[in-house]
């Protein structure tokens, strides 16, 4: 598997959704097309919500791993 | 002609900002927690606000907490301190001329068997950043010093009682309403932990302000509820508001500081050379591009007040909040200024719209009044 080269990270842990989406939406935004953005969130609705919410405005998710009590997303800007 | 020289009190707000408030107010219709779509954009607006205020003061978005204003701020900086960090001690330290909403706060918290430290100014208002780090014991958990004092304009020196607080492992708070987006303001160069901002100082919109803290730093909220603001501040985001303020921000501009700097020192010498035995309150340096507190011999500032009020222009005699009491400011008293002397006092505090022209007319009016009333006190 080809290694992925992180841009910027986002801590969006103890951020409720939906300021944690749009923290990383507006923070995607901001990056260059291609371009991989780490973001930590919390267990819970978080999880589940903030990935379908970003691959609705059509970014890719590249992966999601549990750490500890938090998640690590790996999302590539569109 | 009408003349608004009371901008330390409220600020009239800017029509770039009311464009973007009134457009909100039609457009946004969900609720900035709520998960659907509508949600979403409101949470957005919200969002890039945060932004926008973060980068202003070198923080990151998730260190901004909205909240109602200045007083909730200063209110959820010495509280939610004191309460999260008990456990270490129970000792703060605030300065004697802060705002009645630090002032106040701290008096309830000696209730709760806390021990406030007031420290006293010198003679132009200014904070010894020696006696912060005398005042520092072990039981010490917080020290609030305001960036710029809302009467004289005093700019204290927040930078150096940041460095002490940090070496010292004690939290520094600095209330910034006054001075937001018209003195620098870095937390990472000043050491600054917590910081009190607000909107309608800066021509953005009443009711809405955000309390920065530090990434990492606990503090018990004063507000419980849906948990929005991180826990920190729960209650429904006030949207329009928000993004108003992050418009004030955005639009916040260095030459106004500079054009400001100028009036108020063409006022401060026109006056002096016009009238006798004026006294400027507080320093000529290191003064907040805006602030004019003046004092005139034998003349009360209420009559003073009373009299231009009639005339339409519109000042006040000390802060807004503690211009109803008959009681001298507790700013100009800790400063030395006799009590008689301090009855005294008026504020005259400009704006980025404030012209030349207005302040020759306030300059014309002030001094028919005060000879007129110096008349009245010792004829012939």
């Amino acid at each position: 598997m080809p290694r992925i080269s992180i841009s910027e990270t986002l801590d969006l842990s103890g951020v409720s959704c939906p300021q944690n989406y749009a923290r990383a939406l507006l923070k995607l935004a901001g990056m260059g097309p291609g371009a991989v953005l780490q973001i930590i969130i919390d267990d819970g609705e978080p999880v589940k919500n903030v990935p379908p919410a970003l691959k609705e405005e059509g970014h890719t998710i590249i992966s999601l791993k549990k750490m500890g009590e938090r998640w690590i997303l790996l999302a590539r800007r569109a | 002609m009408e003349v608004y020289l009371d901008n330390a009190a409220t600020t009239k707000t800017d029509p770039q900002v009311i464009k973007v408030m009134f457009s909100l107010q039609e457009s946004i219709i969900g609720n900035a927690s709520s998960l659907h779509k509508l949600g979403l954009k409101a949470a957005n607006e919200v969002e890039k606000s945060r932004q926008i205020i973060a980068q202003k003061i070198n923080a990151l978005p998730e260190e901004i907490f909205f909240t109602s204003g200045g007083t909730e701020s200063n209110n959820l900086a010495l509280k939610g301190v004191a309460f999260a960090a008990k456990g270490k001690g129970r000792h703060i330290i605030v300065s004697k001329i802060e705002h009645p909403s630090i002032i106040e706060t701290a008096r309830w918290l000696e209730k709760q068997a806390f021990e406030i430290t007031y420290l006293g100014v010198d003679k132009e208002g200014f904070v010894n950043p020696d006696d912060v780090e005398k005042a520092i014991k072990k039981e010490t958990i917080l020290v609030s010093v305001m960036h710029a004092n809302n009467e004289i304009g005093t700019v204290e020196p927040i930078g150096e009682i940041g460095a002490i607080c940090r070496k010292r492992g004690v939290y520094f708070h600095a209330d910034a309403c006054q001075s937001f987006t018209k003195l620098k303001l870095d937390v990472k160069k000043q050491n600054l932990d917590l910081v009190t901002l607000n909107a309608h100082k800066i021509h953005g919109p009443r009711g809405i302000g955000a309390l920065y803290v530090k990434k990492g730093i606990k503090i018990e909220p004063i507000l419980h509820g849906g948990n929005q603001e991180s826990g920190f501040r729960s209650g429904t985001y006030n949207t329009e508001a928000i993004a108003g303020f992050g418009k004030a921000v955005e639009i916040a501009n260095t030459s106004d500081i500079k054009r400001m700097t100028e009036l108020r020192d063409y006022f401060i010498r026109k006056i002096k050379n016009s009238i006798e035995d004026v006294f400027l309150n507080g320093p000529q340096e290191r003064r907040l591009c805006n602030n004019i507190n003046l004092g005139f011999k034998s003349v009360s500032g209420k009559k003073l007040l009373s009299e231009l009020n009639k005339r339409d222009i519109f000042i006040s005699t000390g802060s807004a909040c503690s211009s109803n009491k008959l009681t001298p400011s507790h700013v100009l008293l800790a400063m030395g200024i006799e009590p008689e002397a301090a009855k005294e006092a008026i504020r005259i505090s400009l704006s980025k719209w404030t012209r030349q022209e207005e302040l020759d007319f306030v300059i014309r009016n002030l001094t028919g009044i005060v000879q007129r009333q110096r008349k009245i006190k010792c004829p012939g």
